[in-house]
């Protein structure tokens, strides 16, 4: 009997994982269109997370400032109020000493370890694979323990200040940190070779989420996410701060898929701990590195400077506009989950829903840092015919 | 970069250095997407991409300032794109269908501070700022908005 | 035995991010992990919100997360508690001048325990949480 006419039954289902859930930490919501298992359209959604810190920021002085931006983002504090803090010493024509700029370039790379860290163990317990997770998580408390030597604080240490930072280090804390490095160094490299050879782990990420090189740039994607894509995308090259100074390679790989992003950020955890332990045996005494607060200037010329950093995340920009009065007339902050969340809606098609969480992951989402987010809609793959409309809220 | 400098000569109406080091390059607005075009073809399409779009609001000056951050690839130059539009009728041609990645940038622009990209579908207000504050129909990065 | 007796011994927590700035929800994270053990006290992440016992809610609750919020608290099942962890979550921090931004979680859902700091650390988190278990289990709540 030859069929001759298909009747499509529209099936509809809302599976709500969010906007709380239990492994990611922030509210996004994702509308995954699918049609079966396959999916044919996302919008990003969110908008739970803005604080119109932009607005907040011109309200309070040039030096209060410096507190709020520390809190566009836990994770990357100290990026943050990085880029922040070289924008206003543009402006007021400030230089810091080397030892001060060799200080934050560690406070930096710690950063980036832990949020590298981080991420991957979230990215294990996507896969369902919790032990991985508390493993990573133990592991992870090495780093903290020394952010908490450098900077006073766990996560948010407000270590920068104008024309310096807010501590110096002993040498005492200098060989406890090198300690903890030394440790940290042989649990990464297992954990890189888990994520090389454990078989679950390379079928859920190889080959999905593949993002190419055109679409890279097309889209404004940064950091891992690029590099991982092959595309050699990285603010440090600009050599802020001590990077010029400091040897590193930067890690690019052409797998272009999940597996390769999450392989970028374990080897850029070695890089780190590498360049780490380089500023401790390296670190310059060519003047003081806390500056004194009492004499910093109180007027601000008029002036505009625009300064990137390269955030855990990726490319972290700030541009600030001084008019000459005690508050900014502009602080712009682009973080790089801002272009990488809400640009790469393209990329979730034609993989399964079960795939969404994983490529969602693969681009280290910070939802605080867009804090300020929209809808992305992609109008190609869009298909006329009946939608199996499932919702993912995930990632709380 | 050759082809910007020709860029330069033909299109700017002045161009001066942002610190730390950019270039800035001021352009009449109703030529952004034209200016773009070039500058995109002259670098093909990994040759370069959209960092970040900044408007800021003079009230003084009745007008608004349109930032374009190009960042070029794989040299690492920064290049800023800066036009000048009216404060009333802030209107500016979408890039959206040459650089996807403007999107973001677009819809943020729009939602806080008003500029109306001609050509872009997305954006709408509330995408951030709450719905008391837009319905109120103001923008928070007016220097008059009051929130 | 009343039913918040019983749920002391073992209180699953939900975590919500009303517009935190990750710093807490890192911290929350932590304190879920093998370091700190939450376990020892029968603490667990719950899988969903109609599963939880206490609720954590971390950063300033912005206008759009406050619906969000009101609507994961009536979800939730009874007896139900809420911690209200960091300095936003208390009373919206740096962030209480802000347009977008209600302040803090009191606002808009009841709060039983406070836990101070910027981000606290996952000590002082957990401490939060056994702190109200003991409140349960003297039955003063």
């Amino acid at each position: 009997m030859a069929v001759d006419k298909v009747i499509e039954i529209p099936v509809s289902l809302e599976v709500p994982i969010g906007p709380q859930h239990p492994a990611l930490h922030e509210p996004v919501m994702l509308k995954v269109y699918a049609e079966g298992e396959e999916v044919v359209k996302v919008e990003v959604n969110t908008g739970y997370n803005h604080r119109g810190i932009e607005k907040l920021v011109e309200k309070n002085s040039f030096y209060r400032n410096i507190f709020i931006v520390s809190r566009v983002c836990g994770i990357c504090n100290i990026v943050h109020s990085n880029a922040y803090v070289r924008a206003v010493e543009q402006v007021m024509g400030i230089e810091p000493p080397g030892r001060a700029k060799y200080l934050r370039v560690l406070a930096m790379e710690l950063e980036r370890i832990h949020s590298h860290m981080i991420i991957n163990a979230i990215m294990a317990e996507v896969l369902g694979y919790d032990t991985l997770f508390m493993y990573i998580m133990r592991d992870r408390e090495k780093v903290m323990k020394a952010k908490e030597i450098l900077t006073g604080n766990r996560v948010l240490g407000d270590y920068l200040m104008v024309g310096g930072v807010r501590r110096d280090l002993s040498e005492v804390d200098r060989e406890r940190i090198k300690d903890v490095l030394i440790k940290l160094e042989p649990e990464v490299r297992k954990y890189i070779r888990v994520f090389e050879e454990d078989e679950t782990i390379g079928k859920r990420l190889r080959g999905v989420g593949v993002v190419k090189p055109k679409d890279v740039t097309l889209h404004g994607l940064v950091g891992p996410t690029a590099r991982g894509s092959g595309v050699n995308i990285d603010a440090r090259r600009e050599g802020y701060d001590a990077y010029g100074e400091v040897p590193f390679n930067i890690i690019v790989r052409s797998d272009m898929d999940s597996w390769s992003r999450m392989m970028v950020r374990w080897h850029e955890t070695i890089e780190s701990i590498n360049m780490c332990k380089y500023v401790l045996e390296n670190l310059p005494s060519d003047g003081p590195a806390v500056p004194d607060e009492t004499k910093l200037p109180r007027k601000f010329p008029v002036g505009e400077a625009f300064t990137r950093v390269e955030a855990p995340r990726g490319e972290l920009t700030y541009y600030v506009m001084s008019d000459g009065r005690q508050n900014p007339w502009r602080v712009k902050i682009r973080t790089p989950s801002f272009n990488n969340i809400i640009n790469s809606g393209f990329s979730y098609i034609g993989y399964t829903i079960a795939d969404v969480p994983v490529i969602l992951t693969s681009y280290d989402p910070c939802i605080s840092c867009m804090e300020r987010a929209i809808v992305t809609d992609l109008r190609r793959g869009e298909k006329k015919y009946v939608r199996f409309k499932d919702l993912n809220r995930g990632l709380k | 970069m050759e082809a910007l400098s020709e860029l330069v000569k033909k299109y700017a109406l002045t161009t001066y250095s942002m610190k730390p080091n950019r270039l800035v390059i001021e352009i009449p607005r109703d030529r952004v997407k034209e200016v773009l075009k070039a500058i995109k073809e002259g670098c093909g399409d990994t040759g370069i991409y959209v960092s970040t779009i900044v408007g800021t609001d003079f009230p003084d000056k009745k007008q608004v300032r349109l930032d374009y951050y190009l960042v070029t690839h794989p040299d690492d130059n920064v290049y800023v794109l800066r036009t000048w539009l009216p404060r009333e009728d802030p209107k500016v041609d979408s890039i959206l269908d040459l650089f996807p990645g403007a999107l973001s940038g677009e819809c943020e622009t729009y939602d806080l501070l008003g500029v109306v990209f001609e050509g872009n579908l997305f954006i709408r207000r509330e995408f951030f700022v709450p719905t008391d504050v837009a319905s109120k129909e103001v923008f928070p990065l007016r220097k008059d908005s009051g929130v | 035995m009343s039913r918040a007796k019983v749920i002391s011994y073992s209180p699953w927590i939900a975590h919500f991010n009303t517009g935190a700035c990750n710093g807490c929800d890192i911290e929350v994270l932590a304190a879920l992990t093998p370091l700190y053990d939450p376990e020892r006290f029968g603490v667990k992440l719950s899988p969903s919100i109609r599963h939880a016992d206490i609720l954590i809610v971390t950063g300033a609750v912005t206008k759009k997360a406050a619906e969000r919020l009101k609507r994961l608290y009536e979800q939730m099942p009874r007896p139900k508690y809420v911690i209200a962890v960091g300095a936003c979550a208390i009373d919206g921090g740096v962030f209480s001048k802000s347009y977008s931004v209600v302040a803090g979680a009191d606002r808009v859902v009841p709060v039983d325990i406070y836990v101070p700091g910027c981000p606290p650390r996952p000590e002082a988190i957990l401490d939060g949480v056994v702190q109200l278990v003991q409140k349960l289990r003297s039955a003063v709540v």
